[in-house]
């Protein structure tokens, strides 16, 4: 059989942002699927949304509920969502309410009565919310709700629409309901309690005839629906762009010269110093700097608010409100403290396809961390990795910061173990020098050439960072306690 | 057959499907008891097993009791699923009928 003599299966959006990339495509159509999950998990919003978004008066949606929320409820809440449009109902939509056949004619008088609606209508979406509630509730033996199940299953797969059944399923249900082998597409939606915080997680259990991204998604529920975190972040199908010569400035010479020319495109650089050492002074003049070369950048900030950090910018005689206003910025304040990493990633990469950004700022790396829920605090190296590749792979440079507690006895490169997730390290630190608490910074690591070996003293002034020379006279710098050393003569009358 | 069954027996099909043939009732029954709570002419009037209704005369009289009773029907089906969807619901029902559009959306009274 070729490729051409295949069945062509049309992929139906889920108006779900970020599941159809989730499903590999969308939703196959004329599929059997069962979205499972525990009351308050999204279930009939995630199916109202599919609705709502592919329903038409020519081919509707037949809504079936049955011993579930009362259809006035629904109603009630559902048209609070934006992407529910009340001209829709009765025509493209329309909703049945099956209780009373359940009362007078038990789970037979409930098959005849779809099967029946289904003739009628021609539907193109059919939906059967509450079912497992249904099954749990009949007075009628297990071969009896097995053969309905099984009916119905069979019923809605060949009714030449795309179905659901919805219900509150357990875990354990997965391995001896015969209804999971009838079903084509089989997603599952969490929600954890994690100390103060609700995480929200779907999977992907099961989807016939095309790959869907695997593992558990994170989601959230707002004003305008469920919107889905693919884990990939939706790059995992792009090439990787090949490392590219090119250096960045970071707009101070003297460090790009301790670069080896600046930092190479595509790179993840880290800045890691104790607080008040510059960190968030040398990204923002990393930012101003593509500004400048008409490089646009995107600003992660968790610590202070967007018009703050323009405003600090511009004590420093660097201009970020004029870029900000073109479009050329966007600074991203994120500070919610229940973000997953994946939604942290989706708000960046909309603001790097809405601005073109080369160059991207975290500010910081503790900020980011505390601004998640506790529960994905545990992943946050992994998710970080994942960011990083991703990101770098389509040719952005990132510049993170990080605070390091600051020792005197030994010279930390970073925190949470996360050296081996960029390429480049910049260490800042305090010195004591005669009785003055001075500041050094150090390249440590470039994955992609030779870099300066230089111990640095540097100021903050009121125009940025500038960088001195090397610190001579002194070793053990790095300890941060210097000890004087004599200097071999360099020269002088015999 | 008095008016007010007429428009509720057309509302009670589509009412039915969308909200079960018990809550069609319940909703029918609520309307009544803040009905006849407004007006005793309506007294004698109740809702069946089927949310069908029984015991309403055809005089003048009644007729205006009765436009109370829809009023109130129509007034809890605002209240649950806003004004939007209930002239939905009417225009799907009376298509035809002159005020029910939603231009005519904002000036409407459920009780008119």
């Amino acid at each position: 059989m070729t490729p051409e003599d295949r069945v062509k299966i049309k992929r139906l959006p889920t108006g779900v942002p970020g599941l159809d990339e989730i499903l590999g495509g969308g939703l196959p159509e004329f599929s059997f699927n069962i979205i499972a999950g525990a009351p308050g998990s999204g279930k009939t919003t995630l199916a109202h949304q599919f609705m709502f978004a592919n329903a038409t008066p020519e081919r509707p949606a037949l809504y079936f509920t049955v011993l579930g929320e009362p259809g006035l409820k629904m109603l009630r809440y559902q048209q609070q969502y934006s992407f529910f449009d009340a001209s829709k109902l009765n025509k493209a939509i329309r909703f049945v309410n099956l209780s009373q056949t359940l009362q007078d004619h038990g789970l037979a008088g409930i098959f005849k009565e779809i099967a029946k609606q289904l003739e009628g209508a021609n539907p193109s979406i059919v939906v059967v919310d509450s079912f497992r509630t249904v099954v749990r509730n009949v007075l009628e033996n297990e071969v009896q709700i097995q053969g309905f199940v099984q009916n119905l299953g069979l019923l809605l797969t060949s009714c030449e629409a795309t179905t659901f059944l919805i219900g509150e399923y357990v875990d354990s249900e997965l391995r001896d309901n015969p209804v999971f082998t009838v079903a084509d597409g089989l997603f599952w939606l969490y929600q954890y309690v994690e100390r103060n915080s609700v995480i929200r997680k779907l999977q992907v259990m099961k989807l016939r005839g095309q790959a869907s991204v695997p593992g558990l998604h994170t989601f959230r529920i707002t004003d305008a629906g469920l919107q889905a975190f693919s884990r990939t972040l939706g790059l995992s199908g792009r090439k990787h762009k090949p490392a590219g010569a090119k250096r960045l400035s970071m707009g101070i010479p003297e460090l790009d010269e301790m670069l080896g020319g600046g930092i190479p495109e595509g790179d993840s650089l880290l800045i890691a110093g104790s607080s008040g050492t510059g960190k968030s002074l040398l990204a923002t003049q990393f930012i101003a700097a593509g500004i400048r070369e008409g490089q646009p950048g995107i600003v992660a900030v968790f610590e202070e608010r967007p018009e703050e950090y323009a405003t600090r910018a511009d004590s420093f005689g660097l201009d970020l409100n004029t870029p900000l206003k073109d479009g050329n910025l966007k600074v991203i304040y994120l500070r919610p403290l229940d973000l997953s990493v994946d939604e942290t990633m989706q708000e960046i990469l909309d603001a790097i396809r809405q601005t073109g950004a080369k160059r991207l700022v975290i500010d910081s790396l503790a900020g980011f961390e505390m601004a998640l829920a506790p529960g994905f605090r545990t992943d946050f190296r992994e998710s970080l990795y994942r960011m990083i590749y991703s990101l770098t792979g389509i040719g952005v440079t990132i510049l993170s910061t990080v605070e390091m507690e600051e020792s005197f006895t030994e010279l930390l490169f970073s925190t949470y173990s996360i050296s081996f997730l960029t390429d480049d390290i910049i260490r800042l630190r305090y010195v004591e020098i005669d009785g003055q608490l001075r500041k050094v910074l150090m390249v440590v690591k470039m994955r992609r050439g030779p870099h300066s070996n230089d111990i640095r003293e540097y100021e903050i002034t009121s125009t940025g960072v500038a960088i001195g020379q090397r610190l001579v006279g002194y070793d053990h710098l790095i300890t941060g306690i210097p000890r004087r050393v004599e200097l071999p003569p360099t020269g002088g009358s015999l | 057959m008095p008016a007010v069954f007429c428009v509720s027996e057309k509302l009670r099909r589509p009412l039915s499907t969308l909200a079960g043939v018990s809550g069609f009732r319940l909703l029918l029954a609520r309307a009544l008891t803040l009905a006849k709570a407004q007006d005793a002419r309506l007294g004698g009037v109740q809702v069946n097993q089927d949310g069908s209704l029984e015991g309403l005369g055809g005089g003048d009289q009644d007729a205006e009791a009765s436009v109370l009773l829809i009023a109130q029907l129509l007034e809890l089906l605002v209240t649950f699923i806003g004004e939007g969807l209930v002239m939905n619901l009417l225009l799907d029902s009376w298509p035809n009928v002159v005020g029910i559009n939603s231009s005519e959306k904002k000036d409407h009274d459920p009780r008119r």
